[in-house]
């Protein structure tokens, strides 16, 4: 069965992400697969030889993130899995959506112009485009759910 | 048979002959040397006082023809024996002591009648301290702008800190090996001289603590700790927040704030999450404690490691001397945190079971057996910290001797152990070292020095107030690391001229200022740049200038309260 793929980072921010693949999956009645990216570009602020210990703490606070997105789709008897990862958002979305043959791709709204990791809106319509042609998911942006 | 015994004995009075003449000859030759001369003596200082070691120290006679020559010592002593085939006493014209180092105008000294009569009769001579005077030359400049460029691309991090520091490093010793050929104006100092300002003390001491810091790390303890505050606090969000603080003050006074902020951020950001709270609600307060409670001891920071070093102070002197100020400046911090975070805290609400379970099940020690040695080990670093001193114990060696005691007895993988030592930052501080050593080497510490000491005269409160506050500010804009290398031989020379400053004091003062300058901005400390990353990460932003807000009020609180029982105590 196809599935929708949620990528997420937790705050409120996430929300309205969560929302839209939620209600989605009750209209289709698809697994959500919440994705958590780890990402520790921001080691580069600061030098620490931890980066090993840093990677597993955020693993389990991404484990964390995603159960509390699965709680919200447990609550509208959605079926959801999560997924963290190690990488950069983009590409670990791409690499899902091969993986589970994704239907739909949920992307949240943009968050600023210097971030590397999340999108922006120069960079909104061109991933949409490259998730569309390289996985044949139908990417929907969340914003346009609001 | 009658001829080989007399040749036996010839040969025996041959070699007892020469054996006499090889152990007399030396002693007549002494003898001959010290007949009828003698020594002259001094210091060479500079114009604040401070010794001045590798000045050139030549005796000079017709102001031409150097006949002895000798180089000052760590504490600016210097002595030159004369020696019969040199004797300057023959000379007829006047004999003068010249005295040069680079970075300081050269001085000459005429030697009295009186002088060379009593050198004439084997006695010692003794010349007044010499004051050399600081010269002003392109390597002044030089490295002044090598010292500002690289503080400037750390604070705007444009180079890892790391970086601009081997770049710093790498060029004042470029322009010394280059420059001097060309013109005696380009030298700043060689290769061997740069090596002297490197404190192996605090290299080896942060070195010891991180191979500690590996081990605990990995025992869970953090997450237990964090966890255990929630039971504690039993859903009363409040205590919940003074118990987190605690923890993350606690923990910074004995481990470093960046460990502890990388390892209680995740797990305090779940528990807020579980809640129902703003992360931030208790992030924040968190940090900021991080940074007030590690000045507690020696090594809870690293300005404090400097400062250890730097002036000799022990790991109880700082207990002793700032344990209550920092208790002030934390319960302030703790009342300022509940008032400004009231709105938050309000807004909690029945934490999810569900959630609790998942927390419950990272909440719990990992390697109750790592975790058993490292406490018993840290335990007997303690004591030796404490106790040391009355055998003249340094740090370093406690914090290696615990390092090494640790890995015997847990026999961690020493790949592992090695590799989280952070190298990254032992080369940052040697590096450090290096470029602060050229600033002072060339006189830029001594002018700053002198300007403070002309601003506070013999005041010992306005010294106070001085040192305190502008470590603090500037620690908000530029590494506090640098800043506070630099700031030690000005400290160091305040000292010496402000009276009553004797008790160290201003060192404290030095202490207090840079770390707890460190919550006034987001970029102020490490930790803090650490904690608002994985908040980031788990979807809470925490912008330059929201920490502003929050940490600028929490800085003038902190270090107002801290200042004030420095004043009361000292």
């Amino acid at each position: 069965m196809p599935g929708i793929v949620c990528a997420i980072r937790g705050g409120p921010a996430s929300q309205p992400t969560i929302q839209k693949a939620i209600q989605l999956a009750e209209k289709t009645h698809q697994t959500v697969y919440f994705l958590y990216v780890v990402n520790l570009d921001f080691l580069t602020l600061t030098s620490t030889s931890r980066v090993h210990v840093v990677e597993k703490e955020l693993h389990q606070m991404g484990e964390f993130i995603l159960l509390t997105a699965q709680t919200q789709a447990a609550k509208n008897s959605v079926t959801a899995e999560p997924v963290v990862r190690k990488g950069q958002v983009r590409d670990e979305i791409i690499g899902l959506c091969h993986e589970v043959g994704a239907e739909y791709v949920i992307l949240g709204q943009p968050r600023g112009q210097n971030e590397v990791d999340t999108f922006t809106h120069e960079h909104m319509e061109q991933f949409r485009q490259e998730i569309e042609q390289e996985s044949g998911a139908k990417v929907v942006l969340a914003e346009e759910a609001q | 048979m009658k001829r080989k015994t007399n040749l036996q004995r010839y040969l025996v009075a041959a070699l007892l002959l020469a054996g006499a003449l090889i152990f007399y000859a030396p002693n007549r030759i002494g003898k001959a040397q010290d007949a009828g001369l003698g020594t002259i003596f001094g210091r060479v200082l500079d114009e604040q006082g401070v010794a001045v070691e590798g000045a050139e120290v030549s005796l000079l006679a017709d102001r031409k023809i150097a006949v002895l020559h000798t180089t000052t010592q760590s504490d600016g002593s210097f002595a030159l024996h004369l020696s019969a085939p040199n004797d300057p006493t023959e000379f007829d014209e006047a004999i003068y002591l010249h005295i040069e180092r680079p970075h300081f105008s050269p001085a000459e000294i005429a030697l009295e009648s009186a002088d060379l009569q009593q050198l004439n009769a084997g006695a010692a001579v003794e010349i007044p301290d010499i004051t050399l005077a600081r010269k002003i030359s392109l390597a002044f400049w030089l490295a002044t702008v090598i010292f500002i460029s690289m503080l400037l691309l750390i604070a705007t991090d444009k180079l890892h800190n790391t970086l601009a520091a081997l770049v710093g490093a790498s060029l004042v010793l470029i322009i010394s090996y280059l420059g001097h050929p060309i013109s005696e104006n380009l030298y700043i100092f060689d290769f061997t001289d740069s090596l002297k300002y490197i404190d192996w003390n605090v290299i080896f001491l942060i070195m010891g603590m991180m191979i500690v810091v590996a081990v605990v790390e990995n025992t869970g303890i953090f997450q237990w700790l964090a966890f255990f505050a929630y039971r504690a606090s039993r859903g009363n969000v409040y205590i919940l927040l003074a118990i987190l603080m605690l923890i993350a003050g606690v923990a910074s006074a004995f481990l470093d704030n960046v460990t502890t902020m990388l390892l209680m951020t995740p797990i305090t950001i779940q528990i807020a999450i579980s809640m129902g709270i703003n992360p931030l609600a208790f992030l924040l307060p968190e940090v900021m404690a991080s940074n007030v409670v590690g000045i507690s001891t020696l090594i809870g920071t690293p300005t404090n490691i400097l400062i250890g070093s730097y002036a000799d102070i022990s790991f109880s002197e700082f207990l002793t001397n700032l344990t209550p100020g920092v208790l002030m400046a934390f319960i302030g911090l703790i009342i300022y945190s509940l008032l400004i975070y009231k709105k938050e805290l309000v807004a909690a609400s029945e934490a999810s079971p569900m959630l609790l379970e998942h927390l419950a099940e990272r909440g719990r020690i990992t390697q109750p057996e790592h975790l058993k040695k490292a406490g018993w080990v840290g335990l007997g670093m303690l004591l030796l910290f404490i106790f040391g001193e009355k055998i003249h114990l340094l740090p370093a060696v406690t914090a290696l001797v615990g390092a090494t005691t640790l890995m015997v007895w847990i026999k961690p993988d020493i790949e592992e152990m090695i590799e989280a030592v952070d190298w990254t930052t032992l080369v940052f501080f040697m590096a450090l070292f290096m470029v602060v050593g050229a600033i002072q080497e060339v006189g830029l510490i001594s002018y700053i020095a002198v300007f403070i000491g002309q601003l506070v005269g013999e005041n010992l409160v306005l010294a106070m107030i001085a040192v305190t506050w502008l470590s603090a500010i500037l620690s908000m804009v530029i590494a506090n690391i640098p800043f506070t290398a630099a700031m030690l031989p000005v400290v160091g020379f305040l000292t010496t001229t402000v009276p009553g400053a004797e008790s160290k004091v201003l060192f404290f003062c030095l202490s207090v200022g840079s770390a707890m300058g460190g919550n006034g901005s987001l970029i102020g400390a490490s930790a803090n740049m650490i904690a608002s990353g994985i908040a980031e990460r788990a979807g809470y932003s925490i912008s330059y200038m929201y920490f502003l807000k929050k940490g600028l009020p929490a800085l003038l609180i902190t270090v107002g309260l801290a200042m004030l029982w420095l004043l009361i105590k000292f």
